[in-house]
């Protein structure tokens, strides 16, 4: 993965890290969880967060640098809410090695594909390789086959993401970030399958 | 090498096929192959200079008679430059001469010119793109080199076709309009269109692989850059270095640091340290992004493909290279303040201040290219050089508008080795913050302090002021007064104030008056070597197009080369005259001042308004610099 001279050595150790508070719980009706986008570049990690946060598609192509910062709240139908802080990460090879620094502490992953490019299904792969491994043991991982738009150009089909996140325990949705198609529901579903605190 | 790359010009285009296949990815270490490479690269340097070859040619005589009226000599008079430079100035004067001299001595080498004591690429000599100094043993290049500088300098560089195109009404527009990103992605070096660009840059690993190139494919110039290699390694075996090969109007320019190969071929007639120059700061944009440790990559394994690693950065490379044209921050190596009202900017640095020490290694706070304040830890100094390439990181890179980020960079000033974390954060669409600590998990740190200084930014609405002064804008050469004794209650020249009208009282009324500022000043950069800051008047009438501007750029930065010249200089004074300007240069212990005016301007009134300038300057000083607000040295 490159150059990754000062990146912090994983096997540390330090907790914490770019998690404020580590429980990310306010009460037991209102959560707060760290959410972190992986998958290779132009997959449309940032477009996907941006629809959600914003309800905005812009279709000129921005490269993430490092990761991008944003949070939405949405509310449930059992009128409890759940804060969303998401790290946007950079898809670039030379950003693969700081990826911990945005996984680490958080409460679910999301690892989104391209269904135009088998290359991107591979890397979300390896990404979720990655998070059985160095990740929290009880993360929430969705597996996102994005530009779903994109069915005349489809080069992974459907039953191969159902099939990999089945096997790795992991929620599937196709979304497409361009018509907002499924994007409010990969967050509801997400929302949905956190863990919830015992009420006490 | 050395000697036939011009007969070599007359091969034509066809000259690239003649290159060995096998000596493109594969450098051989075998001589003779490399030598195979030489007699390539010639070719297809003899074909790029066929391509972009001008038609015109000016006899020898015309340009050396051109050259001496040019060389007009700084004359002791009785204004206070002459005061101040005293006996200097006659020995500057006399140094000038005998540089106008070596003129007929130099010899344009062709070839490869090495690193030796004995050779200088001077450009003191060099009145303008006009006047082209030709040495009688370089009359072999005079249809090359004798193209009329009008012709070249308004086609110069397709690199402003955009903004051409953006704007086909040609008057003052603004360099941020440029469409950035790579370009031309479908050329190589055997097209055309590729051949004919005027400036070239290329970055290659050691093993002849190619990492970045600003037109056309990097796969796709593998044996361009295998042949670029091949020439560097040839020389460095003979136990030397290659600084420059001249074939043509072309320049190649080359900068080895490391594993990394930097090239520069350009017809743009711009100093050899001037290119040298950008190439070190296009070096330093690729550390910032990768830090120095990038290196071991190569130590692992030779044929290590970087290009992977610069993936989605072509906007920042580009953006960088297209700031060589307007941005005098890349010659000068100082940055520029954001002009605003001393309270206001002290309201903002005091509330970096606050921030600093606690865990965030700079703070600035950053209008576009401009510094609105900035502030260091204890003992941590930023290099003028490191700033520019940091902004050019983040103004080019269109996610930080987006939202908040967090992101590695490396200060290769401060420290090539290691990675610090950048928060950037813009309020508006042109200011930003910056906030570097050396912790990759300060975020939520960097993130409280951004709020607490963007509360009282909003609360001491510095913001609001940065908009309203974005629309002043800096120094206006029309406020320039002439008479500093009438200057009571003259606050015009004063930045934040309501500026008067077109002919107010105080204006020079003896002498020549140009259409810009006084005795036909048309603009003056002011730089201060004590803070590593400069100034630039807005540019007024008639530098109106970008053309003109980076016209104008283009010659303070031969002006600045040949005062900085380490064969002849450093000089203190330079008064040249050509067809296109007057220039004036000024150089103290303190200050350089460079200023550009009408070629019709008068000269005891010139030297005169410098004076006038360097008054207006220290008048307003605090206004348009960043002074001692913080307790580091540049």
């Amino acid at each position: 993965m490159g150059c990754s001279s000062s990146v912090p050595d994983r096997s540390a150790g330090r907790i914490g890290g770019i998690n404020p508070d580590n429980g990310g719980v306010v009460d037991a009706k209102n959560l707060k969880v760290k959410l972190v986008l992986l998958g290779d570049s132009g997959v449309g990690k940032s477009c996907i967060v941006l629809r959600f946060v914003r309800g905005q598609f812009d279709p000129t192509s921005k490269v993430t640098v490092g990761a991008s910062f944003l949070s939405q709240t949405i509310a449930l139908q059992d009128s409890s809410t759940v804060k969303f802080e998401i790290w946007d990460t950079a898809g670039q090879e030379r950003y693969a090695a700081l990826a911990p620094l945005y996984y680490r502490g958080a409460a679910v992953a999301v690892v989104v594909y391209d269904i135009t490019s088998p290359e991107s299904f591979s890397k979300a792969q390896y990404w979720v390789k990655e998070l059985q491994k160095h990740g929290s043991p009880d993360i929430v991982m969705a597996l996102v086959g994005n530009k779903a738009d994109l069915h005349e150009r489809r080069e992974v089909p459907a039953q191969d993401g159902i099939d990999y996140a089945e096997k790795n325990g992991m929620f599937f949705i196709e979304t497409s970030a361009k018509t907002a198609d499924n994007i409010n529901q990969l967050f509801e579903e997400i929302a949905k399958r956190l863990p919830r605190p015992s009420p006490s | 090498m050395t000697s036939d790359s011009n007969s070599s010009s007359s091969d034509s285009s066809s000259g690239r096929d003649d290159r060995n296949p096998d000596s493109g990815s594969e450098p051989d270490p075998n001589p003779e192959s490399i030598d195979q490479s030489l007699d390539a690269i010639e070719n297809q340097l003899a074909s790029i200079s066929m391509a972009s070859r001008s038609p015109t040619a000016t006899l020898d005589d015309d340009e050396e008679e051109e050259e001496d009226q040019s060389a007009e000599q700084l004359t002791i008079g009785n204004g206070s430059v002459e005061e101040e430079i005293g006996v200097a100035g006659a020995i500057d004067s006399i140094e000038d001469e005998h540089i106008v001299d070596n003129n007929n001595i130099r010899a344009e080498l062709p070839g490869v010119i090495a690193e030796s004591p004995s050779f200088e690429w001077k450009n003191i000599s060099e009145g303008d793109e006009v006047e082209r100094p030709l040495s009688p043993n370089s009359s072999g290049y005079a249809g090359e080199r004798g193209s009329t500088s009008g012709g070249d300098d308004v086609n110069d560089d397709e690199e402003d076709t955009e903004i051409r195109v953006v704007e086909n009404d040609g008057v003052s527009g603004s360099h941020e309009q440029w469409v950035s990103g790579k370009r031309y992605p479908d050329e190589d070096d055997a097209s055309v269109s590729w051949r004919k660009r005027k400036k070239h840059f290329f970055i290659l690993s050691h093993s002849g692989k190619p990492i970045y190139s600003r037109y056309g494919d990097e796969y796709k110039l593998a044996g361009f850059s295998a042949t670029l290699q091949a020439i560097i390694s040839f020389v460095e075996n003979g136990g030397d270095r290659v600084k420059l090969v001249k074939a043509g109007k072309h320049q190649v320019i080359f900068l080895v640091k490391g594993p990394i190969y930097l090239v520069c071929i350009s017809c743009t007639e711009e100093p050899y340290e001037s290119l040298k120059g950008q190439l070190e700061l296009l070096y330093g944009q690729m550390i910032l992004i990768l830090t120095k440790s990038v290196n071991r990559c190569f130590e692992k394994n030779p044929k290590f493909d970087m290009t992977s690693l610069l993936g989605g950065t072509e906007a920042v490379f580009s953006s960088l290279i297209h700031s060589f044209n307007w941005n005098p921050a890349t010659f000068l190596h100082a940055y520029s303040c954001f002009p605003m009202a001393y309270a206001t900017r002290q309201a903002a640095g005091a509330i970096l201040q606050d921030v600093a020490g606690s865990g965030v290694l700079f703070s600035l706070l950053m209008c576009k290219h401009k510094v609105i304040s900035l502030v260091g830890a204890q003992k941590a100094s930023l290099h003028p050089d490191d700033l520019l390439i940091l902004s050019n990181f983040i103004m080019s890179s269109e996610s930080f508008r987006t939202s908040e980020s967090f992101s590695p960079i490396c200060l290769p000033r401060y420290n090539a080795m290691a990675f610090l974390y950048a928060y950037v954060h813009y309020f508006d669409i042109d200011t930003y913050l910056i906030l570097l600590s050396t912790s990759p998990d300060a975020f939520f740190h960097l993130k409280d302090s951004r709020i607490r200084i963007e509360t009282v930014l909003v609360n001491s609405n510095v913001l609001g002021e940065v908009q309203r002064s974005l629309v002043d804008g800096g120094l206006h050469i029309e406020d320039l007064l002439m008479d500093p004794g009438s200057r009571a209650g003259a606050n015009s020249s004063h930045l934040g104030q309501p500026r008067p009208a077109a002919d107010s009282s105080g204006r020079i009324t003896d002498g020549f008056v140009g259409i810009g500022g006084p005795a036909g000043l048309w603009h003056f950069i002011y730089k201060s070597n004590y803070l590593d800051q400069y100034v630039s008047s807005e540019f007024s009438s008639p530098i109106n197009s970008l053309r003109q501007q980076k016209r104008l750029y283009r010659a303070y930065q031969r002006l600045y080369a040949s005062m900085h010249d380490n064969g002849t200089g450093p000089h203190k004074t330079q008064f040249r005259r050509d067809e296109n300007y007057v220039l004036l240069c000024w150089v103290t212990q303190d200050f350089e001042l460079y200023a550009a005016f009408d070629p019709l301007a008068d000269k005891a009134l010139a030297i005169k308004i410098c004076n006038r300038v360097c008054q207006w300057v220290k008048d307003v000083e605090n206004e348009i610099f960043l002074l001692g607000a913080s307790p580091f040295s540049w």
